[in-house]
């Protein structure tokens, strides 16, 4: 009678430990790494201390030339904004974003290294931010 | 043996199902005997100095048993004026509405207590105690004993507390208006005209303005006196030139200031833990509803203005404010 349950058990116990191994290994951060390559922006959000959005219209996101560039209204503080990137699938961002930043320096616009799901592709993104100017 | 442990989980749920099964008939609670009291604090919210803490006393014995004859409130600080426990007990109508019927005189209030004789015979009543909160608390904390006494020499008694009281102020429905009564300090917690602004130029911390300038968005502003960029068509009386810290808010609704249906508080701690680091002397396109945490130039002073309403047609912000004295 005992063969009925030890056999079965066994045997699932076997198939968990099978899938689980053939599993997508994790990342340092703890995020999966897949087989995909793509490696982009597809959306960008940039926020104000009261979270609500700073920009005068969409930003114009270049994939090629890997450029974000962004216009924002009139008397932004721009020592604290919020950049907010959507990413392909799998994709994460280097470095990550954990609080407000200082876009002040025009000059010297923010870099942001994209990713890919496979761990192997990065591309650099520069984000340029242009304040709305007062007629 | 296997057979065996299978009959006992039948038999177990068997076991189960029946008493889930099983109703339980209602029956009416009896009264408790002799003088009962309970008490319910209503107000919501931190406590501050002007303010009112409310509670609602309920006392009550079986009518063979005696009725009620006196109910007192004693606090560990006195109340300030506008203090008193109601000599109404309250129901409430078909209609929804509160219907208060006299149960004994108006309250007495010799120092830290407060009183009511009752003059009908009546068994059970709820009386709510309103606690004006007087500058003697301020920062500290306050406790209240509730208690009843019944003709047939019971007493019962209800310990409410310890409750804290906020050491910042509150001023609420301010007017701004552009060109006019403009000049807002967060020192006196008010609103001055060229002139008032003039005698208090040390005083004044932000400037109302409101503009509509093509190509750009700019609409109600709180702006620094030291940060004339956003100050267009501003010409600030002598001495005005304070640079306050700003931070700009939205969704943060106090419902103390606003008086709307959000449950948010800002209270003592908030004002204690805002980072002003890099926080720029302006704010511009100032909406309805929306919020400026402000920190005066000289640091003393933490506020926190809500926008309750604005005006484009007659250039006007209602504003309130919550403020805490740091240094």
């Amino acid at each position: 009678m005992k063969k009925y349950f030890i056999i079965p058990t066994v045997i699932i116990i076997s198939i968990l430990s099978w899938v689980g191994c053939t599993d997508f290994p994790i990342d340092e951060d703890g995020l999966l790494i897949t087989t995909r390559a793509q490696c982009y922006v597809s959306n960008f959000e940039l926020l104000g201390v009261d979270y609500q959005t700073v920009r005068t219209a969409s930003a114009v996101i270049d994939t090629t030339a890997q450029t974000i560039n962004v216009n924002v209204f009139y008397g932004t503080d721009l020592k604290n904004l919020w950049p907010q990137f959507s990413l392909v699938t799998d994709a994460k961002l280097d470095p990550k974003i954990t609080s407000f930043t200082d876009f002040s320096d025009l000059a010297n616009p923010k870099q942001w290294t994209v990713i890919s799901g496979n761990r192997k592709v990065r591309k650099t993104y520069t984000v340029f931010v242009t304040v709305q100017q007062k007629p | 043996m296997l057979h065996k442990y299978y009959s006992l989980i039948l038999v177990l749920l068997l076991a189960v199902f029946i008493t889930a099964c099983q109703e339980e008939e209602y029956s009416l609670p009896t009264a408790e005997s002799g003088l009962q009291n309970d008490c319910i604090k209503r107000t919501l919210g931190p406590n501050m100095v002007g303010m009112n803490i409310e509670f609602a006393y309920a006392m009550a014995l079986l009518p063979s048993e005696g009725k009620i004859v006196s109910a007192q409130v004693e606090a560990t600080i006195a109340g300030a004026t506008g203090t008193y426990l109601e000599n109404k007990s309250y129901y409430t109508n078909s209609s929804g509405q509160d219907v208060g019927i006299a149960i004994g005189d108006a309250s007495v209030t010799t120092g830290t207590k407060t009183v009511v004789t009752f003059t009908k015979d009546t068994c059970a009543a709820t009386l709510r105690y309103y606690y004006r909160i007087p500058e003697e608390a301020r920062g500290k904390s306050v406790d209240f004993i509730f208690s009843a006494k019944a003709s047939n020499g019971q007493t019962v008694s209800y310990e409410m507390g310890s409750y804290n009281i906020a050491k910042m102020d509150m001023k609420l429905d301010l007017l701004a208006k552009d060109g006019a009564a403009c000049y807002i300090s967060i020192t006196d917690m008010a609103v001055y005209d060229a002139a008032g602004a003039a005698a208090n130029a040390a005083k004044i911390d932000l400037v109302y303005l409101h503009r509509l300038i093509s190509g750009i968005t700019f609409s109600h502003a709180l702006v620094s006196p030291a940060n004339t960029e956003y100050l267009p068509g501003i010409t600030l009386p002598s001495g005005v030139s304070n640079s306050s810290k700003e931070i700009k808010a939205w969704n943060l609704r106090d419902q103390q200031l606003a008086r709307l249906q959000y449950g948010i508080f800002i209270d003592d701690v908030d004002f204690q833990q805002i980072d002003f680091t890099n926080a720029p002397n302006y704010a511009i396109n100032m909406k309805a509803e929306s919020g400026l945490w402000v920190e005066t130039t000289d640091g003393k002073y933490r506020a926190y203005i809500f926008v309750n309403k604005v005006d484009d047609t007659k250039k006007e912000m209602t504003l309130s404010i919550k403020r805490l004295q740091v240094k």
